[in-house]
Formats: C-alpha cells, sequence, structure tokens
C-alpha cells in the first residue's frame, strides 16, 4: 500500500496531481473502518496539515488544517472560552481530525435544529484531483458570495475535492451542562419523551434515544443540557430527569457477522423502523434525525434498505463486510444524475474513491 | 411556429404571459434599483408542472430564463435583459403540508416568508429567517439567496432551515434534493446546500422543505443609545465575549436615527444619540431575566446615555419599526438609495465604520450606517440623486472602495444580499480565476447551457445574455411600505 503524507496545499496539488489510479484520502485514518473498501487506492493522508493557522476569539471563528486534531481545536478553544458546536464522532477519540469529522459528518445534529458540521463550515480551500486549487466561503461568519461549494465538502467522505484549509464557527462554552440519563422504557414512552424534549422551544444541547442491544427491546432517552444553571436546573426539574453519566458510544460497532446502518428519519417515524428490526439490536437515534442500527446479517440489512424508503427515511452500510459498505437506499433519480454528474465534472477520472 | 410569446401563451394561456411593454414594467427591476432590463415575457405557472412545460419550452427554444419571487432582492438577482424570460413564481403560494410533530413544512416557491410563520403561529411554530422584506419577500426567494436578517444571527442563514426541494432544472426534468428528514442522506452529496443562495442560477425550486422553530417562552427588546459609535461596537464586543447569543443586535447611526424619527416610522429613537443598540433575546423567561440585567450592566460599562426596554408587545414593535423602517426613511434623505452589504470580523466593526465614513467624505456622498452587529454585517447606504450622472459615478466608486475595505479586513462583498448584478464586477475581490472556474464547473451541473438566470452570481465568460449594467436608468428609492408586523406583535422586522 502506497503512504503519502503531504505537508502543506501545494504538496497536497502536486501529490494529487501526480499520482495516477485511484486515491483514498485520509484525515487520521479513524473513519476508514466505516468507508467502502479502496484496497488498491494510494492513501494520501493529510494529517500533516496540523497547523491553526488563525484563532479569532472575538469573531469566535477559526483557520485550521484538514489534519488538526479535534483534540487540538477544542484546547485552543476551551482556552478563550469557546468551543467547536457540532458533534463529535466519538468522546475519547482525540486523534480524530478537523477535515474527517467534515468529511464524513457520521452524526448530524445532536438535537432538533442544532449544530451541525454543515453550519460550523464557513469556508475551505481545496484541491481537485488533477491539483486546480480553488477556495469557498469566507472566513467570517455570514457571505453569501460565490457558490457554497465547501458545503459539498461535508459528508463527501472525501470523493469530491481535498481540503486544505478550513475555516470554523465556533460558540461560546455554556456556562453550566449536565446530563441526564433516563431508566430503560418501552419503546412508545421512551419515543414519547424524547419528542417531548427535542421539541420543546429551548431543547436539550443533546437528546438520544438509545436501545443498547443487551437482549432488551426497551430504550432510554439520554441528553444534556446546556446554559445558564438557573435553566439547566429547571429543565432537569420540570422533566424529571434524573442525572447519569455522558454518553460515550455515538457510532454503533456491529455484531459478528452482523452489519450497521447508518441513517436518517423523521423522528415520528421511529416506531415504523423499530417494528422491522429484531427486538434486540443496538439503536441509537439522535436529536437531529440521525440513527444507526444494528443488524445481524446482511440479509436483515438489505430489507431494511428496501423498506425504508417507504418510511421516508435513508440508510447506508456503514460497517460490516468491507465490500457492502457504502451500499444504500435508492437516492432520487434525478438527484442521482445531478451527484453522478458532479463527480464527473469535479473528478473526471474518477480518481477519488 | 409561431414567437416564443405566442408559445408560452398557448401553455399558460393570455393572463399568465406578460408581453407588452407596459405590462413588463414592474418585472425590470428587483429592489436594487438601478440596474434595469425589460424582458422579453413574464410567465406566471401555477403548478411544478407548468414550470416544467415552460422550463422545457424556453429550453428547446434556447431563451434563457429568470427565476423570480417577489422580488424584493438588493442585488439585481432577478432582474432581466432584454433576451430572457422572467419565470415568476409569485402565483404559487401554497402551504403544502406542516408538520407539527417532526418540525417542518412543505411550501411553494411563492409562499411569502411570513406568511408561513403566520399559518403555523397557533401551534406555537415559527420559520425562523427573517429578511427585513419578510412580510412581502417569498420562501423561493429567501431559497435562491439564501437570505439572512436580524435574527441569524442566532438562528441562522436560510440554508440552516432548509431540509429539501423539489427542483426543477433548467431543461425541466426533476430533481429532489433533500428530504424531510434532512438535506442529506448519509451516503448522499448535498445537493441542497449547494442549490441554496445559487441565487437561481441552478434552477427553480417548487416545493421547498423547511424547518420550523419553537416559539420561544419569552422575548425582550432593549435599546441603548450611546454618544459614540465606539461604544456601541465595543457594547456588542462585550455582549458576545460574555457568552451571551441575543437573538439580535442591530446598530443604527446618528444619521439613521434622524432619518427614521422624521419619518413615518419614527420611533422615538433619542436623536442626541450618536448610535442605538437594539437587542433582543429569546428563550425561557428565567433565562432572558438573567440575561437582561447582565446586558443592562454591560451597557452601563460602556457609558450608555439610555437603556429602555419594551414593556409589552407594542412597545416592542415600537422598537423595531425605527430599524425596519431605516430604509424607507431614507426615502427623506435623497431621490436613490444604494444599499451595500459587506461584512467583516465583529472585532474589526470599528475599523471598518471608520473607514466608510473616510470613504463617503473622500467621494462626498451621504452615507448612513444600519447594520446587523453580531455577525458583522454592515449595510451602509448611500443616498443619492439617480438623475446626475456625476453623483452615480461617486456613488459606484465609493460603493466598491467600501466592500474592498470589507474583504481587505478579511470580510466578504456581501452577507445576505448577495451578487446579482449588482456586485458581479466585485466577486474578484474575493475570488480568483480558478475559484470562479470550478465554481462555474459546478453550476455546469445544473444548468450545462448557462441559459438560467445568466449574468448572476459568478462572472461568466461566454454568457447568453449580458447582465444589465448600471447605471442604466433612474434608480427610484427603495421606499419599503409599512411593514405587516408578526402574529405574535412583531417578531420579525
Amino acid at each position: 500500500m502506497t503512504v503519502l503524507r503531504p505537508k502543506n496545499a501545494a504538496e497536497v496539488a502536486a501529490t494529487l496531481r501526480e499520482t495516477n489510479g485511484p486515491v483514498r484520502l485520509i484525515g487520521s485514518g479513524s473513519q476508514q473502518d466505516r468507508l467502502p473498501a479502496a484496497p488498491d487506492a494510494v492513501r494520501i493522508e493529510l494529517a500533516g496539515l496540523d497547523a491553526i493557522e488563525r484563532f479569532d476569539a472575538g469573531d469566535q471563528t477559526c483557520t485550521v488544517g484538514p489534519g488538526t486534531t479535534l483534540a487540538a481545536i477544542q484546547a485552543a478553544a476551551e482556552a478563550e472560552n469557546l468551543g467547536l458546536p457540532c458533534a463529535l464522532p466519538q468522546t475519547g477519540t482525540a486523534g480524530n481530525t478537523a477535515g474527517g469529522l467534515f468529511a464524513n459528518d457520521p452524526i448530524g445534529a445532536l438535537t432538533a435544529g442544532g449544530p451541525t458540521p454543515r453550519s460550523s463550515l464557513l469556508g475551505i480551500d481545496a484541491v481537485l484531483a488533477d491539483g486546480a486549487e480553488f477556495r469557498s466561503g469566507a472566513r467570517v461568519t455570514k457571505s453569501v458570495a460565490g457558490f457554497d461549494l465547501h458545503k459539498l465538502f461535508v459528508g463527501s467522505r472525501g470523493r469530491l475535492f481535498a481540503v486544505t484549509r478550513l475555516h470554523l464557527r465556533l460558540k461560546p462554552l455554556p456556562r453550566s451542562t449536565r446530563w441526564f440519563r433516563c431508566e430503560p422504557q418501552p419503546i412508545a414512552d421512551a419515543l414519547a419523551r424524547f419528542q417531548t424534549l427535542r421539541g420543546l422551544p429551548a431543547p436539550p444541547a443533546a437528546v438520544h434515544l438509545v436501545r443498547d442491544g443487551n437482549g432488551s427491546p426497551h430504550c432510554r432517552v439520554v441528553g444534556r443540557f446546556e446554559g445558564r444553571e438557573s435553566f439547566v436546573n429547571a429543565m432537569h426539574r420540570t422533566h424529571e430527569l434524573p442525572p447519569g453519566e455522558p454518553i460515550t458510544r455515538l457510532l454503533l460497532t456491529p455484531t459478528p457477522g452482523g452489519e450497521v446502518l447508518a441513517g436518517i428519519l423523521r423522528p415520528s417515524r421511529t416506531t415504523d423502523l423499530l417494528a422491522l428490526t429484531n427486538d434486540d439490536s443496538a439503536f441509537i437515534l439522535h436529536g437531529g434525525g440521525r440513527f444507526e442500527l444494528a443488524t445481524p446479517n446482511a440479509a436483515a440489512s438489505d430489507a431494511l434498505l428496501q423498506q425504508l424508503p417507504e418510511l421516508g427515511g435513508h440508510a447506508t452500510i456503514v460497517a460490516g463486510e468491507p465490500t457492502r459498505r457504502g451500499t444504500g437506499t435508492p437516492i432520487d433519480p434525478g438527484q442521482q444524475r445531478l451527484s453522478e454528474e458532479l463527480s464527473r465534472k469535479l473528478d473526471p477520472d474518477g480518481k477519488l474513491v | 411556429m409561431g414567437s416564443i410569446q405566442d408559445r408560452l401563451t398557448k401553455l399558460l394561456g393570455r393572463d399568465r404571459v406578460l408581453h407588452s411593454p407596459d405590462a413588463l414594467l414592474a418585472w425590470e427591476c428587483d429592489g436594487f434599483t438601478v440596474h434595469r432590463g425589460r424582458p422579453l415575457a413574464v410567465v406566471l405557472p401555477d403548478s411544478t408542472a407548468e414550470v416544467q412545460a415552460v422550463l422545457q419550452l424556453l429550453h428547446a427554444a434556447e431563451v434563457p430564463f429568470v427565476p423570480r419571487g417577489a422580488g424584493t432582492c438588493l442585488s439585481g438577482g432577478p432582474t432581466a435583459a432584454g433576451d430572457a424570460v422572467v419565470v415568476d413564481c409569485s402565483r404559487m403560494r401554497r402551504v403544502l403540508e406542516v408538520s407539527t410533530v417532526d418540525l417542518y413544512a412543505i411550501v411553494e416557491p411563492g409562499v411569502v416568508n411570513l406568511d408561513l410563520t403566520t399559518a403555523v403561529h397557533e401551534h406555537g411554530l415559527h420559520y425562523a429567517p427573517d429578511p427585513s422584506s419578510q412580510s412581502v419577500c417569498t420562501i423561493g426567494g429567501n431559497l435562491a439567496e439564501n437570505s439572512g436578517g436580524p435574527h441569524c444571527f442566532k438562528y441562522g442563514m436560510t440554508t440552516d432551515h432548509v431540509l429539501g426541494a423539489l427542483v426543477v432544472l433548467p431543461d425541466g426534468s426533476l430533481a429532489r434534493l433533500g428530504d424531510t428528514a434532512g438535506p442529506r442522506a448519509p451516503h448522499g452529496l448535498d445537493l441542497a446546500g449547494v442549490f441554496t443562495g445559487s441565487e437561481g442560477t441552478f434552477g427553480i425550486a417548487t416545493e421547498i422543505t423547511v424547518r420550523l422553530s419553537r416559539d420561544p417562552e419569552a422575548i425582550r427588546t432593549l435599546l441603548a443609545s450611546f454618544s459614540t459609535m465606539a461604544d456601541a461596537c465595543r457594547t456588542v464586543s462585550d455582549i458576545v465575549a460574555a457568552g451571551l447569543v441575543p437573538a439580535a443586535l442591530e446598530i443604527l447611526d446618528r444619521a439613521t436615527i434622524r432619518a427614521v424619527e422624521a419619518s413615518v416610522y419614527r420611533a422615538g429613537y433619542p436623536e442626541d444619540a450618536a448610535a442605538v443598540l437594539l437587542v433582543e433575546l429569546d428563550g425561557p423567561e428565567l433565562v432572558v431575566a438573567e440575561e437582561t440585567e447582565e446586558i443592562a450592566a454591560i451597557t452601563q460599562r460602556h457609558d450608555a446615555l439610555r437603556l429602555e426596554e419594551a414593556s409589552d408587545p407594542k412597545e416592542r414593535k415600537r422598537l423595531w419599526k425605527g430599524r425596519k423602517g431605516a430604509f424607507g426613511a431614507m426615502g427623506r434623505l435623497n431621490t436613490d438609495l444604494y444599499v451595500l452589504d459587506g461584512v467583516v470580523p465583529r472585532t474589526r466593526l470599528e475599523d471598518a465604520l471608520n473607514g466608510i465614513e473616510a470613504i463617503a467624505q473622500r467621494y462626498e456622498v451621504v452615507l448612513t450606517n444600519v447594520f446587523h452587529a453580531g455577525d458583522g454585517n454592515l449595510h451602509p447606504n448611500i443616498s443619492f440623486d439617480g438623475r446626475d450622472p456625476e453623483q452615480v459615478k461617486r456613488v459606484v466608486a465609493a460603493g466598491k472602495e467600501i466592500l474592498e475595505l470589507c474583504v481587505e479586513l478579511g470580510g466578504s462583498i456581501t452577507g445576505e444580499h448577495g451578487v446579482g448584478t449588482e456586485k458581479i464586477d466585485h466577486v474578484p475581490m474575493m475570488f480568483r480565476e480558478s475559484d470562479l472556474e470550478v465554481m462555474a464547473r459546478v453550476r455546469g451541473v445544473f444548468d450545462p447551457t448557462g441559459r438560467c438566470n445568466p449574468g448572476k452570481a459568478i462572472p461568466e465568460r461566454n454568457a447568453c445574455a449580458e447582465p444589465a449594467k448600471w447605471p442604466q436608468m433612474v434608480a427610484r428609492v427603495l421606499d419599503e411600505t409599512e411593514e405587516t408586523f408578526g402574529p405574535d406583535g412583531g417578531r420579525a422586522p
């Protein structure tokens, strides 16, 4: 396996220009086991572009290289009483990079209308597969000049272009944070509580509906309120939320022989989705509408992928047999055509995989 | 085969295809009245199928077209040149679906922004993006321009509230981007994101799915007045530095205050102040109460002359009235108004305002400032007489220099009004040829022939139609009519 490690944008451009055949762009590599396999691809690791180039605490923005770790950004931000507002993929994965987070966007929003990688990314500098450099967006929190090509980066898994610089929005750290963890309940009750919380005028900063996959069909609601202490206390009191430990597992891992689907669904259809699954399969629904669901085998995944569009949802296999990762529900034909054409326009040789 | 007008008339009927010169007058420009261009015709489709049929016909005839909502855009986005047909979506104003559980609405593009909030108000919901023109502007136009508004400091721009859209592409084919569950499937690309803000150059959205937000429990509106603009700006910096996120942070300068107070938009702003800062807080009652106290203390630290709090919805409406009517009030200053839309990092607001003042003096133009201080989005307004070519020349030059200053300070040439035709020549201040080449490639995915709103958003090398060049015709003052306030007494300015 060939691994190339450019250190700056010019090297990324040169590397891409000079590399023939399939290329896989990589940050820390922590998400690679959730992407379609690319065994023959040259790996271009962007971890070397790891500088925090600009940090403007007053404007609550910063500019970082794609290889900058989320831990480094958080540390710099916390020193100024700020934080990266969007959800981080997993607690304790300090090596995850900014580029990887935005390229994969594995979680979306943690609450209804909450911040996402999409809403936190203000602009980018990037390189096409042929080495052509371009930029999109701006470093200020508001700009509508030019087309928002940076939005195409979010969730693209590096299939369209390589990013060499990201302009990010930061947010003030909350004055108080308190987690709650409700006891497991039948799904209908847990879902009702989940919907009530996410539908509040001031919803929790994070809310998740979780089924552990330990044999029990029951689900529990976990989350956190943030803000002024008086507000956080009042919310816990009003909604009778028992305090609890923070959730540490936002992404599921498959059981032996099983797979994990990552999807998106209107929360009101959750019961319908779970009715299609085994009672004991692990499941997590985030407040923003994204979910992960463990299936016992490929056949179960395929059945779900077939049925999900009828519920108005979409999903893709993110964990399991490498060749099956990336298989997903059919996308609207018009959107599919545009997506394919976009890939052709930006990467005519289909180099980025 | 008849003329294109005849064929369109055959498709939609005589009353929904306009092409006589007098009938086209109202479509010659948008809110940016300096650029004008009379379209070949205006069509008024009523459904997705009709939009498809119109675009298929125009595609086959190789006729460019310009999508249009209410025409409140301030950058010439929906202004057509002579060989283009305007596709006016203002008749498509149905709210197709509302989910009070999953918190979304599906609307047609001609639905007026404030009408959507009115439609869902009984459920304790609202649509958050609130451009100043929200009582007349449409959701379709908001989508095309990625509109902002005073409350986007806290709630984000239109793009943060668009979940998806059914789009008619320039060849008449359909694509569904995003969905009620979200703008992007986990294995898909964010096409809804790149479509939003494309200034009508990618196609026409005929069904738009937007996120709805719960009404806040409490709203408090404060007006602080200051003897210097610097004090007002520093107050904003300290509010933000304290970790507070008000729903709105708006500043009006002395000249604007005086224009407002002399107009029908009179709001009781102190005329001795160099600046007033309008702060709106929303959220849980107890939070808003605590934040109000904190903000009062910050304004006192910066020697506020006075701090006024709206005690009821009527008072709140009054405080917002001056801000909402500010552009209309400028009509007292001269016959024409050029509204700029530059952005600077919030930390550079003072530098930007000082620089803008120097530019205004150098070019001897009358300039007032109203701006979204929270996100550094400036609206320097130049009042002038468009009948005087020499004045127009100075206004154009001053405007260009102001935008150059914004970019030099690390900002943008436009925060919410879009590039349109107005700033098309200024795009290279921010983007290199290589950036624009990639943007053109993406545009070509949606519109390979370049006939969808040509000459807008990014400079084109092979445009099908030349954008209207300004100054072409006498501009008229953007005279906003009395705003219809929100159902809760003025949620939206």
